[in-house]
Formats: C-alpha cells, sequence, structure tokens
C-alpha cells in the first residue's frame, strides 16, 4: 500500500501556489495536512503527479481576530486551532473541531484542508456553513469570497475553481446570549459521524433570534436546515424539539455505505438535532 | 519524476539526512533508511496508529507524512522515547498492568500516550479512554493499556 | 520425600521476559528483517469473485523501473511437490500459489511482481493487463449448496458441497423424547463473518542460497516447525536444508496457523531468482485474502420439560468455507450440549464453497456450537417463560458430578459450569439487576443483560498436536538456556514457561533464557494453537527442568559427598538439608559436569542437558467459563454500549494470573468485536465491502468497557503442573453472551435477537420489523 510517485514542491508564498497549480493543471494537487489525502493516495485510489505543499507558506498558516470574525489560514492545524484563544470566540469550532479523529490526526490535518476536502460527514463544512462562514478562494485573477452556502457541490467537490486555493476561512463570531450545540453518532470513538446535527441558537429571554441548525452524514454534502430554523425562531426556547428535529428531517435524502442504510439516517436525525439544539439552548441560557 | 529529495530531519536527537522520493512515507524511511525499525507499520492508511512517532513533539501517524513533509522537523520514535536504555515511566507502567501481549501495536501506544500525558497532567479515566482510542490493538482488550496510562499519569504527577 | 525446591514464580504475575525488547522498539519482526540482495514482492489479486482469464499481458509490467521478475502459474507449474500439513492431512492441499486459468474469489493472487522496492513492484502491477470473462458468482452461503453455479466447476466438482453429513441422532429415542415433552424450541442461529486481524500482517523473507542448496525463512506464523516440514516436501528438501525462524510474530489467532498459498509462491521466487525475496502483505491484502472466520448458521431443536430441564438438542449446520479453505476449522457439532446435562443430540452438517475468501482457523474455530446453544437457550427461555439464568441452572454441570459423558461422546472432568455461573451472576448482582431493567424500561431505558457458559476442550490430541517438546540447558555459568517447540506470537511463553521452569530447578527467574520459534535450535512442536502451551508445553518444560534437576542433584551430591534426596536447590543454590554452610552454586556444578566432567564417576553422567517430549495423560484437557454481558441501547440511535462485563473462568492452576486475565481481556474484545463492530461484508457480486480499517471496524478503547474477572481453580490432573488451556475462551463466550444481553434489551419489543452482526442499523432493522408486525 504505497503511494504513486509524484514530484513534491514546496513553495513559501501564496502566488507561487497559484503559479503551480496554473502551471500542473489537473496533474497537481494541493497538500496541506494530509490525512485525508494520503490514505487516498496510498490506496491508489488517486494518483496525482504534482503535489503542491502549502506548508511553508507562512500567510497561510495564521489565526486573526476582528470583532465580528475570526479569519483562519488555510494550514492551520486542528489542534493548534483547539488551543486557539481567537477560534475560542467562535464556539461551534472549538465545540467541532475535537469531534474530528482522533488527536494524532488532529495535529497533522488542518483547518482549510478539511473544508477544501468538503467531505459530507465531516465537521468543519458544517460549521462553515451553519454558521455562514465566508471561504476566501485565492487564484491567479486574486482573491475572492465565497459564501459557505454556495462553497459546498457534493462529495468531494466545491465551488473553488480550478488553479484556485481555499487560502482561509472567515467566522463570524455570534454576540452575547447565544450558544452552541455539536451532536454526532458514529460507529466507534473518531469515527466519521453516521449522522451529526451542529446547531446554535441566540436567545433574548425565551425569543430565539437567531438559529443555525446543520446536518452531517445524510447526502452529499453538509445540509443546512432552514425550515427547522425558522420553526425554532417562531416557537422560541420552549419549543417542542422533538418537531423542530422531525421538520430538520423531513426534507433530508440520505445515502447509505456499509455502516448505515439512508433510512436508519433519517430515522435518528429527529433526535440527534434534538440533542445538538437542547445543548445550544442550554449554553445560551448559561 | 524519480528524482529522490534530500531531506533533513532530527531523529531522536540525532541529525539525519537522507535521499528519498517524494512519495516515501515518513515511517518507511525511518525504518529503512535509518533503520529504526521500533516504528511499525500496520494499516498505512491512518486508522491503526502502530506508527505513530512525535513530530516536534506532537504525536502524528508516520503513514500520513511523507518524508518531504517533515524537513527540517525533530522525530522522536520509540527507541527514542528512553534514551538512557532504560524505561520511561510510560513504558514501565505497560509492562507493570501487562499493557502489551504480542508487541506489534506497542511503539504506537507508548508514543501516543506519552505525547497525550505529556500534555495533560490530570486526566481523567474518561480522557485516557478517548485518548487512547487513536491506537488499535488487537490482544490486550485495551484493559492492561488503560491501566498502564493511569499508573503513568498519576506516577508522573507525583514525581512532577 | 518431600520437593528439593519451593515454588516462587509459578502463580505470580511477574514481569514478562518479552516486554524490554517490545517496549522499547527492539522487537524482530518479519518485517525489521533484510538481507543481502533483498528484493520486494507484490501480488495483482482478481478483482473478480469469478472469472476466466482470457489472458494475463506483463509486458508493460516487465519493463518497468526496479521490476526484476513477474511470475505467472505457468513459472511455477510443475516447481513444486507435495503441499499439505501433517495436522490437517494430506487430503487438504494448499492451493496452486496463483491462479491458473481462472479466479474464484476477490483477491485471489493473479501475478507476483518482484522489484527493487515494495512501491515499484505495485507499481508494476498496475501495468499488468488481466482480460477478465467475469461469470456469475455464488456468495450467499445458506444457499449455495442448492445452487448449480459451482465454484470449482473447473475442476469437474458437481456441487458447492464439500462436506455433507446428513442428520445423525447420537441418541436413539431422539425423534420420540421430541414428540413427548412440553416444550419444543427452534430457531435459527447466524452468526457473521469476522475475521483474525493481527495487528502484523503476513509476511516472509525467504532466501534460496543456491550454492547450500538451503532455504531460509523468517516467517510471521504460529508454527516454524510446521511451516518447515511443509517447505521441506514442498520442494523434496531434507527437513534440515530448510530453516524457519520468527522471533517476534505480531499475532495470529489462528490466521497464522497453516502456510498460505502466498507464502508458497514468495518461496518459488527466491527459488527461481536465488536473491531473498520478502513480501510484507499490506492490510488491503490481509482484510481481503488473509483467510476468514465464523459465518456460520444452524437450525438448532430444543426438547425442554415442562420444568425446564433440556432433554434434547439438534443443529442443521451450514459453514461458509470460502473458495479455497487454508483450514476447514468449522463448529464441532458433537460439543453442542456444551457443558449441560442434556442426555439426547442429534445434528447435521454441510461445509459449503463460495466464491468468497476462505475459512481459517480463528480463536475457537469450532465455537459456533457454543454461540448456537446459549443464543438458543435464550430463545427457549423466553418462549416457556423461565428466566434465562435459571433455565442453565437447571440443566448446567457441577464439579461433584463429574465425570460425566455427553451424548457427543465427551468425557467432562475437572470442570466447574453451574460454580462459575453462580459466581459470575453474584459478581453482577444478577437479581438486582433484573429489577433495575424493569424500572429503566418505565423510563424508555433500553437495558438488558447476556449470559454464556461454555466448556473450551484445550489441549487437544488432533494429528500433530498432543506433544510438545523441551531442552533444558544449564550453561557454564550456572544460567539456564530452555530451547521450546513452541510459536509465540504474544501469549508470554518466554515468562510462563521461564516461571515454570525456575521453580522446577530453584533458580531465579532472571536466570532462564527461553529460545523458541527457530527450527534449527528447538524440538520440534505443531505450533501455538489451540490453546496448549501452559499444558503440553508446559509439562514438557516440567518434566525436562526435573531431568536437569536430577542431573544437577546427582553431581552435587558426588561434589558435597551427600545423598541427592538430602539436597535441596534454592536461589541457584545447592545445599545439605539443614546444614545450610555446605552448599555449591549452579555454576560450581556446571563447572563440575562441563570442565572436570572426566572425575565424574560414570554413573553420575556429564553435563546438565536434557530434551524430554511431553504428552498429557489423557485428551482434551478442559476448561470452562461464564461470560455475564449488561448492555444498553439507546433507543433514539439504536447504539449499543457495553456498561458491564464479567468472567467467571476455571483454568485451573493459574501460571500467571496476569498473562491468564490478559488472555480472556483479548478474547473477549475480539468476541464482542464480532457482535457489535466487525462485519466482513460481500455485496451478492463476490465484491468485499469492508476492505479498510475505516470500513471493518475493530474495537478501540472508546467502546470497550471494564472486564471483571472471577477465578475458580479447579485443578487438572492431566498434567504436572495442574494447569488448563485457555486461549481462546474468551473470544468463544462473548459472542453470545453480547448478542443475548442486545437481545435481552429488545425483548420487551417483542424483538428475538437469532443474528449478528448487531450493529445500530442491525438493531434498527430489527425493531422496526418487530413494530411493523405488531401493528
Amino acid at each position: 500500500m504505497k503511494p504513486s510517485q509524484f514530484q513534491h514542491h514546496a513553495p513559501e508564498r501564496v502566488d507561487e501556489v497559484v503559479a503551480l497549480l496554473a502551471e500542473y493543471g489537473d496533474d497537481a494537487k494541493v497538500l496541506a495536512g494530509g490525512q485525508s489525502l494520503i490514505p487516498i493516495m496510498a490506496l491508489r485510489m488517486a494518483t496525482y503527479p504534482h503535489l503542491v505543499d502549502i506548508a511553508r507558506v507562512p500567510d497561510l498558516s495564521k489565526i486573526s481576530a476582528t470583532p465580528n470574525a475570526v479569519r483562519v489560514g488555510a494550514m492551520v492545524r486542528q489542534s493548534h486551532a483547539e488551543r486557539d484563544a481567537a477560534v475560542a470566540t467562535v464556539p461551534l469550532l472549538a465545540k467541532a473541531l475535537p469531534h474530528i479523529g482522533h488527536f494524532q490526526i488532529r495535529n497533522r490535518g488542518t483547518v482549510g484542508g478539511s473544508i477544501a476536502h468538503a467531505d459530507p460527514a465531516s465537521e468543519l463544512p458544517a460549521v462553515a456553513l451553519a454558521l455562514d462562514a465566508r471561504i476566501e478562494a485565492t487564484g491567479p485573477g486574486g482573491v475572492r469570497f465565497i459564501d459557505a452556502s454556495e462553497f459546498f457541490l457534493s462529495t468531494w467537490q466545491t465551488a473553488l475553481d480550478d488553479g484556485e486555493i481555499l487560502s482561509a476561512v472567515e467566522f463570524p463570531v455570534w454576540g452575547a446570549g447565544s450558544g452552541f450545540g455539536v451532536e454526532e453518532i458514529a460507529r466507534r470513538k473518531g469515527d466519521f459521524a453516521l449522522v451529526g446535527a451542529l446547531a446554535g441558537v441566540t436567545l433574548d429571554g425565551d425569543r430565539v433570534t437567531r438559529a443555525c441548525i446543520t446536518m452531517i452524514g445524510v447526502g452529499s454534502t453538509p445540509v443546512r436546515c432552514h425550515e427547522a430554523e425558522a420553526a425554532l425562531i417562531a416557537g422560541g426556547a420552549n419549543a417542542d424539539l422533538n418537531e423542530i428535529g422531525r421538520i430538520a428531517a423531513a426534507p433530508l435524502t440520505p445515502t447509505h455505505d456499509v455502516h448505515a442504510s439512508a433510512a436508519y439516517r433519517k430515522h435518528v436525525s429527529p433526535a440527534i438535532v434534538r440533542r445538538a439544539l437542547t445543548a445550544a439552548l442550554k449554553e445560551a441560557r448559561s | 519524476m524519480n528524482d529522490r529529495t534530500r531531506v533533513r530531519l532530527t531523529v531522536n536527537g540525532h541529525a539525519e539526512q537522507v535521499e528519498v522520493e517524494p512519495r516515501a512515507i515518513l515511517a518507511d524511511v525511518l525504518r529503512d533508511n535509518l533503520g529504526l525499525t521500533g516504528t511499525h507499520l500496520a494499516c498505512e492508511h491512518g486508522v491503526c496508529g502502530a506508527c505513530t512517532v512525535l513530530i516536534d513533539g506532537e504525536a502524528a501517524r508516520s503513514c500520513l507524512v511523507f518524508a518531504v513533509q517533515a524537513e527540517g522537523a525533530s522525530i522522536t520514535t520509540v527507541e527514542g522515547i528512553a534514551p538512557d536504555g532504560g524505561l520511561s515511566p510510560v513504558q514501565e507502567a505497560m509492562r507493570d498492568c501487562h499493557g502489551l501481549q504480542c508487541g506489534f501495536c506497542t511503539p504506537g501506544i507508548v508514543v501516543s500516550m506519552t505525547a497525550y500525558l505529556n500534555t495533560h497532567p490530570n486526566p481523567s479515566d474518561a480522557d485516557l479512554k478517548e485518548a487512547m482510542s487513536g491506537n488499535l490493538c488487537r490482544c490486550t482488550g485495551y484493559q492492561g493499556i488503560l491501566a498502564a496510562a493511569r499508573q503513568a499519569a498519576d506516577r508522573m504527577n507525583a514525581s512532577s | 520425600m518431600s520437593s528439593p525446591v519451593a515454588a516462587r514464580f509459578v502463580g505470580s504475575a511477574v514481569h514478562r521476559k518479552e516486554d524490554r525488547r517490545l517496549l522499547t522498539g527492539h522487537g524482530q519482526y518479519v518485517a525489521d528483517a533484510s538481507a543481502p540482495r533483498m528484493v520486494h514482492a507484490a501480488f495483482l489479486r482478481s478483482e473478480h469473485a469469478k472469472a476466466r482469464l482470457n489472458s494475463v499481458n506483463i509486458e508493460a509490467a516487465l519493463s518497468a523501473p526496479g521490476v526484476v521478475a513477474v511470475y505467472l502459474w505457468s513459472d511455477f507449474h510443475e516447481k513444486f511437490g507435495e503441499a499439505w500439513h501433517a495436522m490437517l492431512g494430506q487430503e487438504l492441499v494448499v492451493p496452486p500459489p496463483l491462479a491458473i486459468m481462472d479466479v474464484r474469489y476477490v483477491g485471489d493472487p493473479i501475478a507476483l511482481v518482484i522489484a527493487e522496492s515494495r512501491a515499484l513492484a505495485e507499481d508494476a502491477c498496475g501495468l499488468i493487463e488481466v482480460d477478465y470473462e467475469a461469470e456469475q458468482a455464488t456468495v450467499d452461503y445458506a444457499t449455495a449448496a442448492a445452487d448449480g453455479n459451482v465454484v470449482h466447476a473447473a475442476w469437474g466438482l458437481p456441487s458447492n458441497v464439500m462436506v455433507d453429513m446428513p442428520f445423525t441422532p447420537m441418541s436413539p429415542d431422539l425423534d420420540e423424547t421430541f414428540n413427548s415433552v412440553q416444550h419444543v424450541v427452534e430457531t435459527t442461529i447466524i452468526q457473521n463473518r469476522y475475521l483474525c486481524v493481527p495487528m502484523e500482517t503476513r509476511g516472509v523473507l525467504a532466501s534460496w542460497v543456491p550454492g547450500l542448496e538451503e532455504l531460509d525463512l523468517i516467517v510471521s506464523t504460529q508454527s516454524v516447525h510446521e511451516t518447515r516440514n511443509f517447505f521441506a516436501r514442498y520442494l523434496g528438501l531434507d527437513e534440515g536444508a530448510v530453516r524457519v525462524s520468527a522471533r517476534d510474530v505480531g499475532g495470529g489467532f489462528g490466521q497464522k496457523m497453516f502456510v498460505f498459498r502466498e507464502e508458497c509462491a514468495v518461496v518459488l521466487a527466491t527459488k527461481l531468482l536465488g536473491r531473498p525475496v520478502k513480501w510484507i502483505e499490506d492490510r488491503l491484502e490481509n482484510l481481503t485474502s488473509a483467510g476468514h472466520s465464523r459465518n456460520e448458521l444452524g437450525k438448532v431443536r430444543m426438547a425442554i420439560s415442562a420444568d425446564g430441564i433440556i432433554e434434547a438438542i439438534t443443529v442443521d449446520h451450514v459453514a461458509d468455507v470460502g473458495a479455497y479453505t487454508p483450514c476447514p476449522a468449522v463448529m464441532d457439532p458433537t460439543l453442542l450440549p456444551g457443558p449441560y446435562r442434556i442426555p439426547r443430540l442429534g445434528f447435521s452438517t454441510q461445509m459449503v464453497w463460495t466464491n468468497t475468501m476462505g475459512k481459517a482457523a480463528y480463536r475457537g474455530p469450532w465455537m459456533f456450537e457454543t454461540t448456537a446453544r446459549e443464543m438458543a437457550i435464550d430463545i427457549a427461555a423466553r418462549q416457556i417463560g423461565m428466566d434465562p439464568a435459571e433455565l442453565r441452572r437447571r440443566n448446567l454441570l457441577s464439579l461433584a458430578e463429574l465425570p460425566f459423558t455427553s451424548p457427543g461422546g465427551k468425557v467432562f472432568q475437572e470442570i466447574t459450569p453451574l460454580e462459575t455461573l453462580e459466581q459470575a451472576l453474584g459478581m453482577l448482582g444478577y437479581e438486582e439487576f433484573r429489577k433495575e431493567q424493569a424500572e429503566a424500561r418505565e423510563q424508555g431505558r433500553w437495558l438488558g443483560v447476556g449470559i454464556c457458559v461454555y466448556v473450551e476442550p484445550t489441549s487437544m490430541e488432533q494429528a500433530t498436536l498432543g506433544t510438545e517438546g523441551a531442552t533444558i540447558r544449564i550453561d557454564s555459568n550456572g544460567k539456564v538456556v530452555a530451547y521450546l517447540s513452541t510459536s509465540s506470537h504474544g501469549q508470554s511463553v518466554e515468562t510462563t514457561m521461564a516461571q515454570i521452569i525456575a521453580d522446577d530447578l530453584g533458580v531465579a527467574y532472571d536466570d532462564v533464557t527461553v529460545v523458541q520459534g527457530d527450527t534449527q535450535s528447538t524440538p520440534y512442536g505443531p505450533g501455538t494453537g489451540g490453546s496448549r502451551t501452559a499444558v503440553i508445553a508446559g509439562g514438557a518444560a516440567h518434566d525436562a527442568a526435573v531431568a536437569v534437576r536430577d542431573k544437577v542433584l546427582a553431581i552435587a551430591a558426588h561434589m558435597m559427598e551427600a545423598a541427592p534426596e538430602d539436597l535441596q536447590i534454592a536461589e541457584g543454590v545447592i545445599a545439605v538439608r539443614g546444614t545450610p554452610d555446605r552448599s555449591l552454586t549452579m555454576k560450581e556444578v556446571a563447572t563440575q559436569a562441563y570442565t572436570n566432567a572426566h572425575t565424574l564417576p560414570g554413573d553420575v553422567g556429564s553435563g546438565l542437558e536434557a530434551t524430554i517430549r511431553f504428552k498429557p495423560t489423557r485428551f482434551p484437557t478442559w476448561s470452562n467459563a461464564t461470560h455475564v454481558c449488561v448492555v444498553e441501547i439507546d433507543p433514539d440511535t439504536f447504539i449499543p454500549r457495553i456498561l458491564r462485563y464479567i468472567v467467571s473462568e476455571d483454568c485451573g492452576k493459574m501460571i500467571n494470573p496476569q498473562v491468564v486475565e490478559g488472555q480472556i481481556f483479548g478474547g473477549v474484545v475480539q468476541g464482542l468485536g464480532g457482535v457489535l463492530y466487525e462485519d466482513f461484508r460481500y455485496d451478492p457480486d463476490g465484491n468485499p465491502q469492508t476492505t479498510t480499517f475505516l470500513d471493518y471496524l475493530l474495537p478501540t478503547t472508546g467502546e470497550t468497557p471494564l472486564i471483571e474477572i472471577g477465578h475458580i481453580e479447579s485443578v487438572s490432573t492431566t498434567n504436572p503442573g495442574g494447569f488448563k488451556g485457555m486461549g481462546e475462551g474468551g473470544a468463544i463466550g462473548a459472542h453470545a453472551a453480547v448478542a443475548n444481553a442486545v437481545g435481552d434489551a429488545l425483548a420487551h419489543l417483542g424483538v428475538n435477537v437469532t443474528s449478528t452482526p448487531l450493529g445500530p442499523e442491525d438493531i434498527f432493522q430489527l425493531v422496526q420489523a418487530s413494530q411493523k408486525e405488531r401493528a
């Protein structure tokens, strides 16, 4: 189980990364932490003649904060984000990070790599989608921003153009009175979620002024549950969360794999949403 | 295309320089180029944890790192956990608690446990269960491993 | 006469001799070995479950960088001789090293590429063009017997049935009993396909030395001697011209008991090339191609009297042996009544071929008798309205009523089935649990308890298995070296055997070195498997140590002008009883024995060495245990979680309690893994679906409960130490205990659990089906 041969490029500036991607086109793949890419290559499910290793681009490993958002560079390791004070101001991100694999994986895996990889069962794409994060893409034409809601197209497919890299993600900071919950079920500790829900609420007394609910493992992308969010905002903090869960699950069309059927995923979804919301409301009230 | 790349590493405190294919994973380079066969490969796709080493002090699966990515890094393998030829507190605890049988997963267990306890001095039993869940063992049913983690944590704490 | 030595190490948890090297990264596994001019092997394997090979084009592969050779069947044809194992008999031939004209399972090896590195060999595999003509595969073993689509049609075989034993009543009044009892319970129990999965995959470094005409193998095996004997026959060599060694082996669990076709191919390659060839299997290969296990079903019938006495039990059994079976080890139906007082038995057995990976031995290969009986007992208890613990209690044998001859012809002695049941139930607090369970159900929580009681035949006699050998030598420094016939792959054999030997010789544990796993230095042994090391190798170690001790005493008696029976040995010092100042060190005796042997009288002999072979006084040596498991199932997600796991076991006298418990822990987690997490699956076309560790799920610390163990020691009389084997029991008992716990947790929903696996999806389907039925 050895990967195919490739040429390794280790640029030190973002423009060099972009230039290499332009030069090699489809033959090139960006290598960030490698925790998803390298197994795929070892199993020879994919071969890439050129890997553009972005670990030596200092600009991509920075975390910066403004009052309203935290910008996480693509190459920030997940474990470093877990310990970062600015990331702590985005509690949903901070809560989601420990759910990724195991600590040895998070020491290498990156925030940007996980989002660009766009696995529908992984946590960070769902965080981006739930919080309406902005994806910073850098390409030959410079920098542009893509709304998370526009970013995830299908399993392992994103709105990044050929020759573009995900250079950073901007996560909005929610205000006071907010709470967040991450709930997922997996076959084993550290496995990809069979089904997961990431939720956030902002309370003003019993009024829900803001809500987000995103599910993972239930489709080809993370799924934002807009109807359920609306129902929660309408119903307030004492709404019947089972009902909110049912509303969230109703439109889902999950896929099946060796671990769970589509019917199972759909059946358990309401409870997972309920649990995530219960945690979020509890935190918001405290 | 098949050009080899020069990679400089510090391994268990020694400066090393190897010429490797870019596709060479760190585990293979440690084993084949440097003769440090204590790092084992049991899945080569990042699940079992047998190949865990410290990269700049942090535990990582050395089957999920190309050696070229580790350029300039400081690597600690299981051979370097107790450099004086004795046993570290983790290794002693593993022996005391029968935390190993066939020994194949053991290097990864030792390295992961060492890394975790170095940064988490007061773990609960639940913390230890979670921390060790990234290393598969087929012999022990994990009972001795978790007991060893407890003992090592308590002793490292008592002596610090 | 009192013993000249006092036991000090047997019975205690000494530090393992193996641990220092393994903990510091200095173990010596096959992947760690290398040889000058060594080249690396990779197999091209079939992507089809069943296909004709129209053509295999290796041209591009041959000219790929670093490629040394590419072999097909035609290169190996007529290059080898007999391919059988003494334990399995001459009829069971290892399949050809590479596919001949067709492939019969996904993973069937088609070509062997030899290159300067494994990566280059894999590159070249990708350049081989195979023109397959795919055919419909036979995958479902339950229907394979009647399937006209024959796996081995190319061999001219008429059907998929390998073995067909029609229903055999072992008791004349079987039908009459079923016709007259109060309750007849009938249920079909299905056990899923799960695998050994040693953490070290298979591997071999094979070196043919042309000038010497010798074969040297370093191999990950459970049996160096059987591997040596096999390849001597395979290549037509004297056994002395084949050396097989294995210092450290990273687990086997049955999978590495016999020589594989891949190892044959690698040996043929080194012979053709005259260069050392190394093959280290990758995990993909290990999961798909290294021998599969379990995958058996049985229709169980039980006749039960009004007061809960099981009067008869029968099974109609079907086992999947895959396409080529390395070891067709399936259920032993004569063990079906287990440790129960069941007087009547009948059974049929069918072993069928399918286009899947073949069956290999796995920790308790016969264990479906336990799964079938114990799951059926729970079904029966519910059907007749009796608590499953009570139904077992009324029928289990206890120590006081032994010996007992079962209707399957098993003679049970020195076992404690009822005693372990009571101990395990007591450890749980069974009655209190039932109350807690009832209260939990009121709150919508699904709790369940499962019990499994079994008897484990250890140290069996089959073919080569009945004997082991030991050579023990006190060297010129007075230290002990023991050369044992064992092939340890994690069982702490260096430790436990050293404990026995140190006690028998009266020396320090640290002064005993154990050598094993090398055909050039150790006596013949069939390998480590069948839970036989403690009893049989332990017996050999004991007898050889006593023989050496007698030599020590004879020489020391001569030197001290005392009678041998007046001497005692402690801490390596030989002294006259009651006169401690008259003493000799072991080194002084050794010097006399080796360096000044000419001064010894003729009847005293010279040297301090003995070789003894041992066989127990009868076969098998029975051990037994009861497992009790408590699970909780989340009603929202159907995820089962084990809350408590209890084992009460009786393996006789324990050499090392920590090693005993370690074996139980490991076995239990394999067994529970097979119910809750592990399931090797094929799609209907025979394509494997769980080929990586992301899909074939081994339990981790996150899923593993604390395991509580109680011991009962009824000493065995089959061997001098009073030991019993126990290496497989954990894996035997856990499967039914966990499945029954899940069944108990779901019983109030009207669900009958009769099959495994029982992951959340399976439990969801069971609950849904039950609700549909009720609606």
